[in-house]
């Protein structure tokens, strides 16, 4: 649904984003990692198309972005951006009412009760959109983005400032999109997040550092090690680059005679890896 | 393919559908906006207030006629020849029509003012909300958006002015001398706020939206846009002092330039208002 190659951004003279490559599938979850100004909101809207890459191609939904297709391919993406820049003097209904009017949807009031009941705020719908609490306003943010039913979800750090009760609800209404058949990228701060998340998890830092499976991307890293406890209550430690390694270990330490009553494979956490890829100090 | 950025254009026609739908919100968000209203309203009457004030308090505090005060007598009896509309006037009815005639150019500052306290916050007030990025990633084009953000304040602020030009009749006509209301109604006044007055008002706007985008503050933008006043005051003061009288080809001089003026304004207000632009260059 969404194929992004080898996408470049220049803003002046400043590199945001460089060669990156990655792609979200129909009822997959795909979270973008990576520090503070590493080229995550640049992505996020350049798949949006809201700017054009300085290199590279994309295509949602079929749409190959491009100066003529870029309205069609924005009317096929609901974006979520990381404020939920409502319309603060007006009720929730007339800010989804008016953006289900200006993607041009035939029944605008049907639409705007649908969204409100996908993120379950149809009881507020009259209220000011300006004194509800922030938790309820990322909803808001939330039903504007599925407006007008969009295939694809590009979600900028949807949870960022959430008190944990209202970021798991927000948490919760992603996984239904994924269950509903949508493919959503999500940008976050939030390893925990990622983790409960992601089918597969991209690492950015202007360059796209990895995209894999949480899996692959802790196997791949090298670091991680296996912990063998033996009969006599002695440990022994064994650096492993991939849990393949294993059984080869157990098999040549029982060759040896060691009586093993314990095999634990400690995989690098999810920080780990990030940490090594993106060179920060913990 | 290596799109070409900077544009970030490509809606499928112009659609006023999605420019009367941000329009309306518009509307709504400016009904509910008093520090955006009030001065629109204010300048209404501040610009009624001097033209009463001259017309019937002062006579009426003094307790003589505008021809028996003297002041400004000799000043209409010598525009005579040159204003059309004093023609076959005399008495206290030449010197009203005279000083109505030079005074209906103060109300072209209702239109300057009230389109730039609207469209200020109009811009601003997005910038403000962070609405614009959630807004842009909508089918609806710049140019449509630009549309939008100038249509409410067009409105409101020509709404605005109309009802400061009819506030001036109904005055007249309420307690002004016979004949006075028939006088000032002509070919002047609906040039002036016929066609100069929406044109001076559509580049106060312009000016407006272009100065919001490079500001976060509504006084700051409007206080730039106040450099529009100044032309008219001017005017308004040269004529109040007998240098020149502005008649209908004068101002339809001024509704040329003005024309001009408008779409010089709407080419820098076009490239200001890219989609690009928009995201990555307004603070």
């Amino acid at each position: 649904m969404v194929i992004a190659e080898h996408l470049s951004r220049v803003f002046d003279e400043r590199v945001a984003v460089r060669d990156v490559s990655l792609s979200v599938n129909a009822g997959e979850i795909v979270t973008l990692l990576g520090p503070n100004g590493a080229g995550k909101t640049t992505t996020m809207r350049m798949l949006a198309g809201l700017i054009l890459p300085t290199a590279g191609r994309i295509s949602i939904n079929g749409i190959e972005l491009a100066d003529a297709t870029a309205a069609r391919a924005r009317g096929s993406v609901g974006l979520l951006t990381e404020a939920p820049g409502l319309w603060e003097r007006l009720s929730v209904r007339i800010n989804l009412l008016t953006y289900a009017r200006l993607h041009g949807l035939p029944d605008p009031a049907r639409r705007v009760e649908a969204a409100l009941a996908d993120v379950d705020l149809l009881d507020r719908s009259s209220e000011i959109a300006g004194k509800l609490s922030k938790g309820l306003k990322q909803r808001v943010a939330l039903a504007r983005a599925l407006i007008h039913q969009p295939r694809v979800l590009l979600l900028d750090e949807p949870t960022s400032g959430l008190d944990p009760a209202s970021a798991r609800h927000v948490r919760d209404l992603i996984l239904g999109l994924r269950s509903d058949g949508r493919a959503v990228l999500v940008s976050t701060h939030n390893l925990g997040e990622a983790e409960e998340l992601s089918d597969r998890i991209g690492i950015l830092k202007t360059d796209l550092l990895a995209f894999d499976t949480l899996a692959s991307l802790r196997a791949a890293r090298a670091g991680g090690r296996v912990v063998i406890e033996l009969e006599d209550r002695t440990r022994r430690e064994f650096a492993i680059s991939d849990v393949a390694e294993i059984p080869a270990i157990v098999s040549r330490l029982a060759g040896e005679g060691a009586r093993i009553i314990r095999v634990t494979p400690e995989e690098r956490s999810l920080e780990d890896v990030y940490l090594d890829l993106v060179g920060e100090e913990r | 393919m290596t799109p070409r950025p900077g544009s970030g254009e490509g809606a499928p026609g112009f659609s006023w559908h999605r420019v009367t739908a941000l329009a309306a919100k518009d509307a709504r968000e400016l009904l509910r906006n008093p520090g955006a209203i009030v001065p629109a309203i204010m300048m209404v009457f501040a610009s009624l207030l001097p033209l009463f004030l001259v017309i019937f308090l002062v006579p009426m505090v003094m307790g003589r006629t505008l021809e028996q005060s003297g002041e400004f007598t000799e000043a209409a009896a010598n525009a005579v020849g040159r204003i059309p509309e004093l023609a076959g006037l005399s008495g206290n009815a030449l010197v009203q029509t005279f000083l109505f005639h030079q005074f209906s150019l103060l109300l072209l500052l209702v239109p300057i003012v009230s389109a730039t306290a609207l469209a200020t916050h109009a811009v601003i007030g997005e910038k403000q909300s962070r609405a614009l990025e959630p807004l842009l990633a909508t089918p609806i084009s710049t140019i449509e958006l630009l549309a939008a953000k100038t249509l409410t304040p067009f409105l409101f602020a020509l709404g605005l002015t109309w009802t400061a030009v009819g506030l001036e009749v109904g005055g007249t006509i309420a307690i002004g001398e016979p004949g006075v209301w028939r006088a000032i109604v002509g070919p002047r006044l609906f040039i002036l706020f016929g066609l100069l007055g929406p044109l001076v008002e559509l580049a106060s706007l312009q000016v407006s939206v272009i100065v919001s985008s490079r500001t976060n503050d509504p006084r700051s933008a409007q206080q730039l846009t106040a450099l529009l006043i100044l032309p008219v005051t001017i005017v308004f003061v040269a004529q109040l002092m007998g240098l020149f009288i502005v008649g209908p080809s004068a101002l339809l001089l001024g509704g040329v330039a003005c024309a001009v003026l408008n779409a010089v304004l709407g080419w820098v207000g076009v490239r200001v208002f890219q989609r690009e632009n928009i995201l990555t260059r307004w603070r």
